[in-house]
Order: structure tokens, then C-alpha cells, then sequence
């Protein structure tokens, strides 16, 4: 099978590859995995706690180039996002971005898991700051 | 008509494979412990299952229809295709076992990252790594590289071991729980060989 040109891309210069810290309060990591193809994928981001803003992303996968161009993909897009907007990334839009065939779109679901994955674990990380205001019946 | 009625003479509840009345040939059922005439357990016997394979492959072939009916001829293309299939699928313990957890509901290939445990998810990545850094590495790296190949192949038999209690378990008391440790010890099973295929790429 034939690897679009984005997809070598990203496979033969991969974005954003590494690791952040793991114990610092403003970094989620995101650990996620498809068995079915033997794939892992870590990715990590670090937030901006006054803004939302992600200022940094990180990520390591192992596994098919697809998995790994995804992977790089969610990096380069979640830069500058707010976390809100990050949350907001459909694993399609990283399908038509890199033309995953549909055999390879698992790949990018994977990519999406990892983002909400890591977003998660950044925000179990926050202290239960203002409390959040509850929605009144009019 | 009954669903089981021979479908030539109509004699109720006739059909096996043959009809025990007419001996007709009978459209196959797709169940592949139902086809074979075995029982659904996990655990086999390669011997018994080569046998009835053997059996039951003399008893189908389409050279032997030639002269029948349209019918059985076409009955007997496509018991012999689900007996292949059947074959191929029950022979191998991964396989097999897959092939019970979808008739039981369990999704085997639309699993997605959280039904895998962040433990077996941080070990993987963790080993990943590990042979990683090998990888790259010169003729010095090898020794660990075999060493790392020892120990994913043990890990692997574990694996297999463990797998052959859990096929008892079930066989035993049928229960979905030990469906469910059999589904998590294939992601982990089929991580472990991919490691291991991995350094043997390296040690060619």
C-alpha cells in the first residue's frame, strides 16, 4: 500500500518527537494503544495555566508510519490551540489531512485518543480551582 | 417448511449434513463447531480436529457431486469452503479464541486505546524504548538484543501457558469473565510478538 506524500512526510521528518516532563503539573501525557496492530502512542502537551493555551507538544509512537504521521500531525495542531479547541480535533479532519486509506483509519482515531487522553490527565492534574458555575433553571 | 427439515424428502428434522432419510447433501451451517460436529470448547485437540478435517474434507469434496443435484453440488462448494475456513480457524488457539469472543459479543478489531490497561500500555512503551536504544547500536548491542529476544519469547510462552488455563477455565464455567481475561491476554499476547518480531528483524 502506498503512503501518501503527507504521510512520508511526517514519517521520514516527524514533528514535535520527545517527551516533557511528566511530573510537572501543567503537562498531560496521554498513553494509548490499538492492539490489533501492536501500536502505542504517548503524547504529551504542557498548558499555559493563565491562558489555556498549549504552549508545547510532545509525542512518541510506535508503530505503523500512518500511526506515526498522526501522531505528529496532533502535535503540530494542538500547538496554540486552547485546551477547549484541542478537545475540538476529529480524528476525519487527520483522515483527509494525511488521505489515510480506510484501513489506516484507526490510526488516526488513536491520534484523536491520545489528544483527549492527554487532556484529561491535565486536567485531573488541575486543583479543582473556582467552582464551577452551576447551571440554574430560568 | 422447518428450518431443519431435509430440504429434498422434508423429513423433519433429517439433516445433519446428510439427511439421515434421503442422504442428501444439506446446506451447511456457518457455525464452524456446529459444522465440524465438535463441541465449542476452547480447548482442543489438534489430532481429533485434524481427523475430522480429513473426514469430513473426502466426505465434501465436489468431485464426489459431479453427478448429484444442482443443489448439492452448489451445497457442497460451500461446505467445503466453510470447512477450510473452519479448519484455519480452529487450528490455531488465537484464532479459535477469537473467534469465540465475537460469537459472544466481544469486539476484537474496533478496540480502541482505553480498552487496553495503562499498565500493559506503559510496559509496551517502556520495551519499545528499551530496544529502541538497542537498535540503533553497533555489533555490541547484540548480546542484549538476544537478550531481549529471550526474554519476549519467554514472555510469549507465558502468554501461551496462561492462555491454555484461562480455555480450561472457560470450558469449565462458560462464564464472560474469563472471556474477558482471555481478550485482555491476547492485546497483551499480540504486543508481546510484536516486540519479539521486532528484535528478530534485528538480529538477522
Amino acid at each position: 500500500m502506498a503512503y501518501s506524500d503527507k504521510v512520508l512526510d511526517h514519517y521520514n521528518n516527524p514533528r514535535n518527537v520527545g517527551s516533557l516532563d511528566k511530573s510537572d503539573p501543567n503537562v498531560g501525557t496521554g498513553m494509548v494503544g490499538a492492539p490489533e496492530c501492536g501500536d502505542v502512542m504517548k503524547l504529551q502537551l504542557k498548558v499555559n495555566p493563565a491562558t489555556g493555551i498549549i504552549e508545547d507538544a510532545k509525542f512518541k509512537t510506535f508503530g505503523c508510519g500512518s500511526a506515526i504521521a498522526s501522531s505528529s500531525l496532533a502535535t503540530e495542531w494542538i500547538k496554540g490551540r486552547t485546551v477547549d479547541e484541542a478537545l475540538q480535533i476529529k480524528n476525519t479532519d487527520i483522515v483527509n489531512e494525511l488521505s489515510l486509506p480506510p484501513v489506516k483509519i484507526h490510526c488516526s482515531v488513536l491520534a484523536e485518543d491520545a489528544i483527549k487522553a492527554a487532556i484529561a490527565d491535565y486536567k485531573k492534574k488541575q486543583p479543582a480551582a473556582e467552582p464551577q458555575p452551576v447551571a440554574q433553571e430560568a | 417448511m422447518e428450518k431443519d427439515n431435509c430440504w429434498q424428502c422434508g423429513h423433519r428434522s433429517a439433516a445433519s449434513l446428510f439427511c439421515r432419510f434421503c442422504n442428501a447433501l444439506q446446506p451447511p451451517v456457518m457455525d464452524y463447531y456446529a459444522f465440524l460436529g465438535m463441541p465449542r470448547r476452547l480447548k482442543i485437540e489438534p489430532g481429533e480436529l485434524e481427523a475430522t478435517f480429513y473426514r469430513m474434507s473426502r466426505l465434501l469434496h465436489p468431485d464426489r457431486y459431479l453427478r448429484r443435484t444442482p443443489r448439492e453440488r452448489q451445497y457442497s462448494l460451500e461446505a467445503t469452503a466453510i470447512l477450510n475456513d473452519a479448519y484455519r480457524v480452529l487450528r490455531d488457539p488465537v484464532k479459535r479464541a477469537e473467534y469465540v469472543l465475537r460469537q459472544e459479543g466481544f469486539n476484537i478489531g474496533e478496540q480502541r486505546g482505553n480498552d487496553v490497561p495503562p499498565e500493559l500500555l506503559e510496559e509496551v512503551f517502556e520495551l519499545n524504548e528499551s530496544l529502541e536504544e538497542l537498535r540503533g547500536g553497533d555489533q555490541s548491542a547484540r548480546p542484549q538484543l538476544e537478550q531481549a529476544r529471550q526474554r519476549f519469547l519467554g514472555m510469549q510462552r507465558e502468554a501461551d501457558q496462561e492462555l491454555d488455563r484461562l480455555f480450561a477455565d472457560y470450558d469449565a464455567r462458560g462464564d464472560r469473565q474469563t472471556l474477558a481475561s482471555i481478550r485482555a491476554l491476547l492485546n497483551r499476547r499480540r504486543y508481546i510478538s510484536n516486540l519479539a518480531g521486532e528484535v528478530e528483524k534485528e538480529l538477522l
